[in-house]
């Protein structure tokens, strides 16, 4: 079920969260309402669990149709996810559903293999790209209490965001 | 409580921030928000506070002015009206761009340029500008942040904008800037 997106400056967004210690019934509850939520909001391609005010590590996105994207992998639920590697970096704009006011240039990894366990309770590994690459480190950073203006480039490279509808 | 902007200009050096935010606070401000840069040496900055009603802006200034004259710093504070507080607030669908120009210093750079975005309608929301290269061959770099309306046609900005660029001998450049929500 869709849950309500925290915003700054809730605690859980800015806390590290906790592995998973099993894919049981309550982590698979979790994944639903991380997709729920994803696919409410409309415009945004993540979620991470902090976000619904779960200290879990747990993301899901999809970047299926977007502009920007080159890999994709359609929806992926993953559960205490680790970059393997990263290479390359670009810098590109950034908002987030927990800080609709603000937006910000941020430097990613454009090349990225991430592992973590998947809906089926198995180990996968991604090899991602691009705005996928982009996605994954945004929602991974919530897993460690980072938000998108920790990683901003510069002071002076966070702006208004000025268009924004009920998220 | 009431909003109020205050601009200090003085001579960079260590406690600037520290000192004027110490007055400040003494006076109940709260700071909302805020810019400060150094520009050849000397520090500036813009902040926009929200004071106790009753704290009127020109003895905060003859308070501010009063206790940073030892760091040499000048300092303006004038009221602001709700009026010119709510432009941040949701507007129309509009998108962001970013706007370079850079090339041998020359006057009239920077008003021929904006002159140009007025006239498409831009709207200009962050500035910077420095001179490079030394006293013997200037160069001007600008570095705007500009919105635009659903209306604006930036193609044919763009093509003007390059038409200036060579007229004024500067190279200029436009980019998107769209915001991916994640």
């Amino acid at each position: 079920m869709q849950q309500p997106v925290l915003h700054l400056p809730h605690p859980v967004l800015s806390q590290p969260s906790s592995a998973i210690e099993q894919i049981d019934q309550s982590a698979l509850d979790l994944a639903t309402a991380l997709l729920d939520t994803m696919r409410a909001s409309g415009h945004s391609v993540g979620v991470a669990a902090p976000q619904i005010g779960v200290s879990l590590r747990a993301f899901c996105i999809d970047v299926t149709g977007h502009r920007k994207a080159k890999s994709c992998h359609g929806e992926i639920v993953l559960f205490n996810p680790v970059i393997i590697e990263h290479s390359g970096s670009e810098i590109g704009r950034e908002g987030c559903m927990s800080v609709p006011e603000l937006t910000g240039d941020v430097a990613r990894a454009t090349e990225l293999a991430v592992s973590g366990i998947g809906l089926d309770g198995e180990d996968h590994r991604f090899e991602v790209n691009a705005f996928e690459a982009r996605a994954m480190q945004h929602e991974i950073d919530h897993l460690d209490g980072y938000l998108f203006l920790d990683r901003a480039v510069a002071p002076n490279r966070v702006f208004p965001r000025r268009v924004y509808r009920d998220e | 409580m009431t909003r109020v902007a205050v601009a200090a200009f003085g001579p960079d050096r260590p406690g600037m921030i520290a000192a004027i935010t110490g007055v400040l606070m003494g006076h109940g401000g709260n700071l909302e928000d805020t810019s400060m840069t150094v520009l050849q040496g000397n520090f500036a900055m813009m902040l926009v506070v929200s004071v106790p009603e009753g704290e009127a802006p020109d003895s905060l200034e003859s308070a501010l002015s009063h206790e940073m004259a030892p760091l040499g710093l000048t300092v303006v504070v004038r009221p602001l009206d709700d009026a010119s507080t709510v432009a941040g607030e949701v507007m129309a669908e509009e998108s962001n761009w970013s706007v370079s120009v850079r090339g041998a210093d020359r006057p009239g750079i920077v008003h021929r340029v904006t002159r140009l975005l007025a006239d498409h309608g831009a709207n200009i929301v962050d500035l910077t500008t420095r001179v490079i290269g030394g006293a013997t061959e200037p160069v001007y770099v600008m570095l705007f942040e500009i919105t635009l309306g659903p209306s604006a046609d930036v193609d044919r900005m763009e093509a003007e904008l390059v038409t200036l660029g060579e007229e004024l001998g500067v190279e200029i450049h436009i980019r998107s800037h769209e915001t991916d929500v994640l």
